[in-house]
């Protein structure tokens, strides 16, 4: 293949709705190995299906989806025999975190491994305490999800979809359920993972973390791709109204965050 | 003490138990067997009845919705009383054990199916979405993720019917079952010390249902503080924590 980019996902002609309403419409993408990619948009545009149809938590209605060179949708249906293997190879990270409440972080990290992909439990429970050691918690491991703040369980549920070495990790508004202060620990961890070569799909509110992480950005709004290219592209010069009209709504809220801290001083 | 109190008549006690224990004894592990048989099946039963009312389709939670509202409004007592005498119409004839064992069961499955759907609908649905996102098959996700968390909802309920089972076993005596009732009928019509016989058979009952009761209560808080309740658990848990202070 001398060098060129190896397509993770491949996304082609995909359409989903829900009760006859189009919620993915057409939408064409490809993810290429160690891509990151974000996701922006407005809420209710398709973004978390567009993510949940990758790894078929959501049956797309029709189109194409490629995964690491297999093809695991296609005509209408899942032609993907093994879908928990496929699973295997596509982390997820939720918006809820949606740890396993009754384990703890090192349990947690430790569940797909021997159950899903059989690992020996000895090598199970060495892979958890390196990769929360990773996400930074290594003193937490032994504590329940209900006793961790939610940037410290985001950060075990990044461990945990890494547990079974995807090949890629999908991440739906992984810091919109967050404080400041543990969306700053996550979007840490994400930034490493990034440095460390990771391909990663990212539904994102965080359009200036969008900005600095990611190598291209995808703008959906209304189930369709409006835009996509380089931040600088998408985020500094968008060509399409909506695009505009999208960013501007966050810009609205900094210039009046400037004018008052300006006022006070 | 005592032979003052026999002496001035105030010694409450006429019968010989002493010549009773045995009988007794019998009547007690009766009991048990009685508790343990049908409570076993009383929860598989019930768990049974709750997967399949919780299934999306009609024609099998139908049945099962059927079954729960039937002998959840029959009263135990005439549900004995079918198993036992009635069937025998048909020409089946089930032994006093099989027909008790059998009651409590078909009964208590009714109220446990109840406890076990709503603990099952009680587990986010979410969390079988994660537990499918990580790869793991319909039953990895059942056994390790919605049954663990499903059994916390459900022991508070499930503890209580298991004491209420106990008890109810004393209504087995309208068919001779030989259980702890039953004895406590024959000693008290063998002495006609109602009184007496009966106190003693509840202070029986209450022995053993009250530590029953309290031990189960300090399962449900060690299941609701995520205790690790098997060896293997322990032993994954203490390998994690060699490893952690190994660094």
């Amino acid at each position: 293949m001398n060098g060129g980019p190896v397509p993770v996902i491949t996304i082609e002609g995909l359409v989903k709705s829900f009760d006859g309403r189009t919620v993915i419409d057409n939408v064409d993408l490809t993810v290429s190995q160690g891509r990151i990619v974000s996701v922006i948009g407005q809420s209710g545009g398709g973004k978390s299906t567009l993510l949940r149809c990758v790894n078929l938590l959501e049956i797309p209605d029709s189109g194409r989806i490629v995964i690491a060179g297999e093809e695991v949708f296609a005509g209408g249906r899942v032609v993907c025999a093994d879908l928990a293997r496929l699973r295997q190879s596509v982390g997820m990270v939720f918006q809820r975190f949606h740890l396993f409440p009754h384990l703890t972080a090192v349990e947690n990290v430790m569940l797909a491994q021997r159950k899903a992909a059989k690992v020996p439990e000895k090598q199970a429970i060495e892979t958890a305490v390196r990769l929360l050691k990773r996400v930074h918690l290594g003193h937490r491991a032994l504590a329940f999800p209900d006793q961790m703040s939610g940037g410290e369980q985001q950060r075990v549920a990044i461990a945990r979809a890494l547990a079974l070495q995807p090949k890629v990790l999908l991440f739906d508004e992984p810091t919109s359920a967050l404080d400041p202060e543990s969306t700053r620990e996550v979007l840490q961890v994400m930034r490493e993972l990034a440095d460390d070569g990771m391909t990663m799909v990212i539904v994102t509110h965080e359009v200036p973390f969008a900005r600095r992480i990611s190598e291209w950005v995808v703008f959906l709004d209304g189930g369709r791709i409006i835009e996509q290219g380089t931040p600088a592209e998408v985020l500094d010069h968008p060509a399409q109204a909506r695009t505009r009209a999208f960013l501007t709504s966050f810009d609205d809220v900094q210039p009046a965050e400037l004018t008052d801290q300006e006022s006070h001083s | 003490m005592i032979s003052w109190l026999k002496e001035h008549g105030y010694w409450p006690f006429h019968v010989a138990w002493s010549d009773w224990i045995p009988t007794l004894w019998d009547g007690l592990l009766k009991t048990i067997e009685y508790a343990a048989l049908g409570f076993l099946a009383a929860a598989v039963l019930g768990l049974v009845l709750a997967l399949m009312r919780t299934s999306r389709i009609a024609l099998v939670r139908l049945p099962a919705g059927i079954y729960t509202e039937v002998f959840k409004n029959v009263p135990l007592l005439v549900i004995i009383s079918v198993t036992y005498y009635g069937i025998v119409q048909f020409g089946i004839k089930l032994g006093v054990f099989e027909a008790g064992a059998l009651s409590l069961a078909i009964f208590y499955a009714a109220y446990l199916s109840e406890i076990f759907r709503s603990a099952l609908t009680g587990v986010h649905g979410a969390q079988r979405e994660a537990a499918q996102a990580l790869g793991l098959n319909r039953w990895a996700t059942f056994a390790h993720v919605v049954f663990p968390q499903a059994l916390r909802l459900a022991l508070p309920g499930t503890n209580t019917m298991l004491v209420d089972l106990l008890k109810s076993t004393s209504l087995l005596t309208v068919i001779a079952a030989g259980e702890l009732m039953a004895v406590g009928n024959s000693v008290a019509s063998q002495t006609f010390e109602q009184m007496e016989v009966f106190l003693v058979i509840g202070a029986i009952y209450f022995a053993l249902c009250y530590p029953l009761s309290q031990a189960l209560l300090w399962l449900e808080r060690r299941v609701q503080a995520g205790s690790p309740l098997s060896p293997a658990r322990s032993r994954r848990l203490r390998a994690a924590r060699v490893l952690l202070d190994a660094a």
